[in-house]
């Protein structure tokens, strides 16, 4: 696996106190190597400065 | 329609209706011939986790008596249904919860029982915790997969183990199967059915919907789960339809679009076959009288790696308090969600909102033009399960394919079968609607199912 993606995951698991599976980083290698590098392409492109992720509305929600 | 016409178990839900409202039939026989059918073939198919036998006789005798005494709840009454794992069902939480509480019955299993529904029992999904469960198997060639996530509901529908079930889908998991199984599966509007009692993957993705062998048997099952509900917060208060209404036989004038762009980008992923009978499925439309248009949307390549991102954040952020155990006893589907979610940073869930964002703008554009879109529902026809890797459904959730986009987005799409591959598997073609416009895709659906016979196919098991 890319040396920093592994370092980020295994930095990321220790924060939560948490333990990969035996044998896991090298069987998911190539699913997790692909998805961090889709990740890459979905920052690819460029959204302007008013395409918001969810629109925060303060009115209470009527059910 | 005599009973002798077909077996019990493979009756519709419309037409064991008529039959059940006219006394020619009676839910206890329809139960015992399911209940039969499953002693028979679920020993080769592994639908079914939880049978509950029982309960289901009992329900079937309770319907009968109160049909009886002339009180017809509706379409549903004395129809034996079964659920996937996912959902609640009172007594028998969804295993693939682990650590947290069940809720009784799901909204939408208690909708069905209003409906007077017979609950036949819990069935597989993908990535439960207790791996001794043998995977389900395709009722059109057991050597082949159902397809996920709803792998029981779809070898259940198909295989005549019930005569309709309740399937989720997050990314794609109620029409893989459909396709896969050669079935009709519907993931209406995000919010048109409570998510209740419904163990999350992804909060903001997760769909509740109905399988069945006919687009008629589903508008019967949506209308009887359909509806807003205090308990889930993102349930909609929109008016649910009559959704009835749309099953007739009529297209002329109805504009459908082809995100013609969009399948290309897929192409290279999707086999012949399938890109084959899904235009031929178009050209069925233009020739009932259907206009097709093309139509771009430009963001929608990368829906699906959005619909990704958001799922295994989401799916983190649910299963914080119980990653130690997953990571240590759960499916390696599971297991690779919480490393990928955790690679996610905010940044990135945050920018695969923006394209969510961008994209329904989109889509909302295009629907000016156009009532519904179709397009291919998979890459190819079932594999062999010998061919499928623990975690090989989560590379289609990372590239471009037909599933995710519309979580994504939250719009209604029916998945309706459309012929076969050269090895006699299922392929389906997907209908796509506006926001609450279940009744757009409804109709476009019937009356393709009115004028082919694909639907009528069963399998040889």
């Amino acid at each position: 696996m890319d040396k920093l993606i592994e370092q980020s995951l295994n930095a990321l698991l220790a924060r939560e106190g948490l333990e990969p599976k035996a044998g896991d980083l090298e069987e998911f290698t190539k699913i997790i190597e692909l998805y961090m590098g889709n990740l890459k392409t979905l920052h690819s492109v460029n959204l302007g400065d008013e395409e918001v992720a969810g629109v925060f509305r303060p009115e209470w929600t009527a059910k | 329609m005599a009973i002798a016409e077909k077996p019990l178990y493979y009756l519709s839900i419309h037409e064991a209706q008529q039959l059940i409202k006219d006394r020619a039939l009676s839910p206890v026989e329809l139960t015992r011939a399911v209940l039969d059918r499953i002693a028979a073939v679920d020993g080769k198919l592994h639908a079914y986790i939880d049978l509950m036998a029982d309960k289901a006789m009992a329900e079937a005798r309770a319907a009968e008596a109160e049909i009886s005494r002339g009180n017809w709840r509706g379409a549903m009454h004395g129809i034996p249904v079964a659920v996937k794992d996912q959902l609640d069902v009172e007594h028998a939480p969804a295993r693939i919860r682990q650590h947290t509480k069940g809720v009784g019955d799901a909204t939408a299993v208690k909708k069905l029982r209003e409906a007077g529904a017979v609950m036949m029992g819990k069935l597989h999904m993908s990535s439960l915790p207790d791996a001794a469960l043998a995977l389900p198997r395709n009722p059109w060639n057991t050597d082949h997969i159902t397809g996920g996530s709803s792998t029981g509901s779809g070898a259940a529908v198909s295989g005549g183990l019930c005569l309709g079930s309740l399937g989720e889908d997050t990314a794609g998991s109620i029409r893989n199967p459909a396709a896969f199984c050669g079935i009709v599966g519907l993931k209406a509007t995000y919010g048109r059915v409570s998510r209740h009692g419904l163990a999350p993957l992804s909060w903001s993705l997760d769909h509740c919907g109905p399988m069945a062998r006919t687009v008629e048997d589903v508008a019967h099952m949506l209308q009887a789960i359909a509806g807003h509900d205090a308990k889930d917060p993102t349930s909609s208060a929109a008016p649910v339809a009559e959704y009835t209404s749309a099953l007739r036989d009529d297209v002329k004038g109805m504009v459908i679009g082809v995100p013609r762009d969009y399948i290309n980008e897929c192409a290279p992923r999707t086999e012949p076959v399938v890109l084959k009978l899904v235009d031929r499925a178009i050209e069925k439309f233009k020739s009932l009288g259907a206009r097709v248009e093309e139509v771009k949307v430009p963001t929608l390549h990368l829906a699906t790696i959005a619909n990704a991102v958001i799922y295994y954040n989401e799916f983190w952020a649910a299963h914080k308090s119980d990653a130690a155990w997953v990571l240590k006893n759960g499916a390696a589907q599971r297991r690779a969600r919480i490393y990928l979610g955790l690679l996610t940073g905010s940044a990135d869930y945050i920018q695969a909102q923006r394209v969510r964002s961008r994209c329904r703008a989109e889509l909302a554009e295009v629907f000016h033009r156009v009532d519904c879109l179709a397009l291919p529902n998979q890459a190819g026809p079932a594999p062999l399960v010998k061919d499928v890797g623990p975690i090989d459904t989560l590379f289609k959730h990372v590239v471009p394919e037909y599933h995710g986009p519309f979580n994504l987005t939250g719009l209604p799409t029916l998945s309706v079968p459309c012929g076969f591959s050269d090895n006699n598997l299922p392929i389906a073609l997907q209908l796509v609607g506006k926001p609450f416009d279940e009744l757009t895709v409804i109709r476009a659906g019937y009356t393709y199912q009115q004028n082919t016979e694909w639907h009528k196919q069963r399998p040889p098991i």
